[in-house]
């Protein structure tokens, strides 16, 4: 009954489009049922489920947006928050199809939509082998905050699970391993290595207990003190790696002061800024070119607590692991924004805030035209933060989970939907902006106002063409 | 893993114009978190020093202190040890371990740092560590001969305690080791 393998399927030719109809829906039109008509699996009825879903704090912004969704095929009429993607398209495409009725029935009682896009992630994620594209397709509509289902997307999204799920238990236990690795390379308490150099030295255990009399001095090469200079020295590189273990620490403690997760008076909470400031640390350790920077923090803060939050224990508990090869990733087109050396280069963070503002211009000359030059507002002082902390600054914490759903999603890879995004909040805010001088637009583009994300992610989405 | 500098019996200016240079390129900021001095120091711009090196110095009096607000003695907490300081020409005879363990279970102290002798000694002694870390700067003393210059750094780190004894011997640093564990 469920499609297996790459899609196979009862129906191998693509249904035509008088089949979408909303006509031959088994349930009589309500607002909220028309996203389920026949053929239409890529509704982004996923806003509406969450209004449904009780309790779930995490998508309470999203329920906001309490205008119900009507994204099916050309035929419905589809309002401005409507995502464009599936708007009109409806893309048929075979993976995402249950094409069987009762399945269909089933969905269609069903009192909510959020269970039909949780069933819809499970049978993507449970292919042997995953379909990125329909993955990527699944997740621009937002992904479902349940089961650790984002944990798992988000893994799949990054590159760190293959796309083969037999593959999956192998590279986790590899990539584990070669974290723990890393981490007992990096992170050295030189105490601990003395003392494991006395006990492989066989140190007379008897003379640590003995009750009286003078203590035996060893002499000890110049490196082994703490105050050798020596560059060999544990104790020294200790000492020089302490400065930057200090600046990691002062960020850590300062990410998501709000949220009990990072910022609890609990051992929950420390637990989690450690293994953050450890990830840090190690990749610091890792990339002397970049090293760390302030905001890597911000970026990471997201991708742990996604993974941490697995229901799935095992994964909970390697959380810190798989928080560290995503980040890697993740990072890895976006590096060019921390180093400041190339800050003035091709690719550097300045012309990237230029790629936006030409797109802006692009798009509506005349908001370009009333930013920079009547305003003078320069995009350095609202995009800088927009575009190396990928808008996590900008939006509460579980919009910008949101968000990340659509960045990671991009089949053209998170940077350029970054930038449309980035536009399209420029845009949204159109006549506020074009109404206000320096200090009003600055004021409102370093707070940006809360905004229906539904609308923001489409008009980023007509940015597309 | 706390790091403790226990250095005393300076005489600067009088007996001594300065540590040793090779002493003083290895102290830095940053690296120690306490420092313990004896005393005999003995003036503000040693104490000025020290406090450069780390914010947390405690100081007993010593007999050629300048200062005379430092106490007698000092106890203080670090890790699982608990430390005491005297400068020691108090307990008579100098440097004589019964009466300096009389003094150890008077102030009810693991370890306890004295000096006055200008020499270093560390005994385990009637349930106690002593530790005398000598002379800073090699001062002339009228109990001792051929004063090497020397101090002491503690890596108090849970229930042990590894000291490294630096002792300047013919021009050259010689860094020597010494473990100690708490009795359970």
């Amino acid at each position: 009954m469920m499609s297996t393998g790459n899609g196979s399927n009862m129906n191998p030719k693509p249904v035509p489009a008088w089949l979408n109809s909303a006509a031959w829906a088994s349930k009589p039109r309500s607002p909220v049922r028309a996203s389920y008509s026949f053929g239409d699996r890529s509704s982004s009825a996923s806003l509406v489920e969450s209004t449904a879903r009780p309790g779930g704090d995490l998508d309470d912004p999203l329920s906001n947006r309490a205008k119900p969704q009507e994204t099916v095929a050309s035929q419905e009429e589809s309002d401005a928050s409507a995502l464009a993607e599936q708007a009109a398209q409806a893309q048929i495409s075979d993976n995402s199809e249950h094409s069987s009725d009762s399945d269909e029935n089933k969905v269609a009682k069903s009192p909510s939509s959020f269970d039909y896009r949780v069933s819809l992630f499970n049978t993507e994620l449970s292919r042997r082998r995953i379909h990125l594209a329909e993955l990527q397709r699944l997740s621009a509509q937002g992904i479902p905050d349940a089961g650790g289902i984002r944990a798992t997307t988000w893994k799949v999204l990054l590159g760190f699970l293959p796309k083969n799920r037999d593959e999956w238990a192998t590279e986790l236990k590899k990539k584990r391993a070669t974290y723990a690795v890393f981490r007992e390379e990096m992170i050295i308490n030189p105490s601990e290595v003395t003392r494991k150099k006395e006990e492989m030295e066989a140190l007379k255990a008897a003379e640590l207990d003995a009750l009286e009399g003078p203590l035996q001095r060893h002499e000890i090469s110049q490196d082994d003190h703490p105050l050798s200079l020596g560059s060999k020295s544990v104790w020294h590189q200790f000492f020089q790696d302490t400065e930057l273990a200090e600046q990691i620490n002062r960020d850590v403690k300062r990410t998501h002061p709000d949220m009990q997760f990072f910022c609890g008076d609990n051992d929950f909470a420390r637990e989690n800024q450690e293994a953050l400031k450890r990830i840090l640390f190690i990749f610091a350790k890792l990339n002397p070119g970049i090293r760390y920077v302030q905001g890597m923090n911000e970026v990471l803060a997201p991708l742990y607590y996604v993974f941490k939050t697995d229901v799935d224990e095992t994964n909970a508990n390697h959380a810190e692991e798989d928080s560290f090869f995503c980040f890697v990733e993740l990072l890895s087109d976006f590096r060019d924004h921390f180093c400041q050396q190339l800050d003035n280069s091709a690719v550097g963070i300045r012309s990237t805030i230029s790629q936006m503002t030409q797109l802006l211009r692009r798009h509506d000359e005349e908001l370009w035209r009333h930013l920079e030059i009547t305003s003078k507002v320069n995009p350095q002082f609202y995009a800088f933060r927009w575009i190396t902390l990928l808008l996590t600054q900008e939006f509460n914490f579980a919009d910008s989970l949101r968000l990340w759903d659509s960045l990671l999603s991009n089949p053209d890879g998170p940077l350029e939907i970054l930038l449309r995004v980035c536009c399209a909040m420029l845009l949204c805010l159109r006549s506020r902006l074009l109404a206000g001088d320096f200090t009003t637009n600055l004021k409102l583009l370093q707070h940006y106002p809360a905004i229906d994300f539904n609308y923001l992610l489409k008009v980023a989405d007509d940015l597309k063409n | 893993m706390v790091l403790v500098l226990a250095l005393g019996d300076l005489h600067i200016p009088h007996r001594a114009a300065d540590l040793p240079a090779k002493f003083k390129s290895m102290l830095v900021p940053g690296k120690i978190q306490h420092i313990l001095s004896p005393g005999n120091l003995c003036i503000k711009e040693v104490h000025d020093y020290l406090k450069s090196l780390c914010s947390d110095v405690q100081i007993t009096r010593g007999e050629y202190d300048e200062d005379t607000r430092y106490p007698e003695t000092k106890q203080l907490v670090i890790g699982a040890f608990k430390l005491g300081i005297c400068h020691g020409h108090q307990v008579v005879p100098w440097g004589d371990l019964d009466s300096l363990a009389m003094l150890q279970r008077q102030l009810d102290v693991d370890i306890l740092i004295t000096g006055h002798t200008h020499q270093f000694k560390a005994y385990k002694h009637e349930g106690g560590v002593i530790i005398n870390p000598g002379s800073a700067t090699g001062a002339y003393s009228s109990i001792t001969y051929d004063v090497n210059p020397s101090f002491v750094l503690m890596d108090i780190d849970g229930l042990r305690v590894v000291v490294y004894v630096y002792e300047l011997v013919d021009g050259e640093v010689k860094v020597d080791k010494i473990d100690f564990k708490k009795p359970q």
